[in-house]
């Protein structure tokens, strides 16, 4: 296969995915959307480096996010509201969400959570990607991941299910 | 394990991808006994559901993959493992020309001179004088013959220096000095060396 129609195939079969975490991590469809394209760019360049077949998706969300980050940190963009390492009081976690969820409310709130803990929590909802995966996607321990996931899940079921409530009694 | 511990737990837990993952099954076991668990679970499971759907449902914006493609850079070949062979062969040529060209030297010194100089010594027919070390007074008129007969021509100092006799390119020396043959003569020529071979271009003879 030539080069250029593997570039083609890889793009057909993955910037759905990509864009989709590049937006939950952003919250907007234009950053979104380069990071989307600049992966596919670093794949480019350097995909002839990876030596499995079978780790390419891996390699392109690592690569996303590794780009995310380094936008953040040109940005300076660190003004999201930290996550408490303290363990989670679970009694406090809303048990049930709407049945639908309004994507714009969804991915503001995810916009609110550090991103140190969004990237974690978006692969966990979005993709299905084994524990291990998404520790190795992010280059993090597996402990660090579950543990992120978890206090990332609480802390957006918490602020859907207040949202839900505003909803409710704006009705 | 209690109803905290296991809750703990299965707050990771997403439904279908996650039922091969050892680290929940004492939890879903634990859950199947607790009506209360059991419900909570069935909550967080869908509600998993839900947001999972939502995020899966954004849309990239149209012609997205044809812009990546179209945009795509010409990356520039970086084949390392050919790169490598590259270099290793340029080492190996470059090595093999260095052993050849010391090799050749070695083999072929360069011609030292010419140098003019005067040689006093026997008149030689070198093809006798090499192969029968044959010489002197004795030998005198086969070394005549031989030399005139073009069969090289050589003179021999008395220690033992050994020219060869040429008179240039394309001029044979042959009849001017067959007749000196087994003489002692004095040669004024260009001295030319090679492999320490020793050669003698004759321009003037003088018999002493």
């Amino acid at each position: 296969m030539s080069a250029d129609l593997e570039f083609e195939n890889l793009v057909k079969l993955y910037y759905g995915d990509l864009y989709r975490f590049g937006f939950s991590l952003t919250g907007s469809e234009a950053d979104a959307a380069d990071l989307t394209q600049e992966t596919f760019y670093i794949w480019a360049n350097k995909g002839h480096q990876l030596q499995k077949a079978a780790s390419v998706k891996a390699w392109l969300f690592t690569t996303l996010y590794r780009e995310f980050l380094k936008t953040c940190r040109r940005r300076n963009r660190f003004s999201n509201e930290s996550i408490e390492e303290r363990s989670e009081d679970l009694s406090n976690v809303p048990a049930n969400c709407a049945e639908r969820i309004d994507s714009r409310t969804l991915l503001r709130i995810l916009g609110e959570i550090a991103e140190d803990f969004r990237a974690p929590v978006v692969l966990y909802y979005m993709e299905d990607l084994s524990y291990k995966e998404i520790a190795d996607v992010l280059g993090l321990p597996l402990g660090t991941v579950q543990s992120r996931i978890a206090r990332a899940k609480i802390q957006l079921l918490r602020r859907l299910g207040e949202t839900n409530l505003q909803v409710e009694q704006a009705k | 394990m209690n109803t905290r511990d296991a809750k703990q737990i299965l707050l990771l837990y997403r439904g279908a991808i996650d039922d091969s993952d050892p680290q929940f099954r004492a939890a879903l076991d634990y859950a199947k006994s607790d009506p209360d668990l059991s419900e909570w679970l069935r909550e967080q499971t869908k509600c998993y559901d839900t947001i999972r759907t939502t995020l899966r449902g954004i849309e990239p914006p149209l012609g997205l993959p044809e812009k990546i493609v179209r945009k795509r850079p010409i990356p520039f070949p970086r084949d390392w493992s050919r790169i490598g062979q590259l270099a290793a062969a340029i080492l190996i040529s470059a090595t093999v020309t260095a052993l050849l060209v010391k090799w050749s030297d070695h083999r072929h010194p360069p011609i030292v001179g010419p140098q003019e100089i005067l040689v006093t010594g026997e008149v030689l027919d070198l093809t006798c004088y090499i192969a029968d070390n044959l010489s002197g007074p004795d030998h005198a008129k086969c070394a005549r013959d031989c030399i005139r007969s073009g069969l090289p021509a050589g003179i021999k100092t008395p220690d033992g220096k050994v020219y060869l006799l040429t008179g240039g390119p394309g001029r044979s020396i042959n009849a001017e000095v067959a007749d000196y043959a087994a003489k002692t003569v004095t040669i004024k020529g260009k001295q030319t060396i090679r492999d320490g071979f020793a050669q003698l271009q004759v321009e003037e003879i003088r018999k002493l």
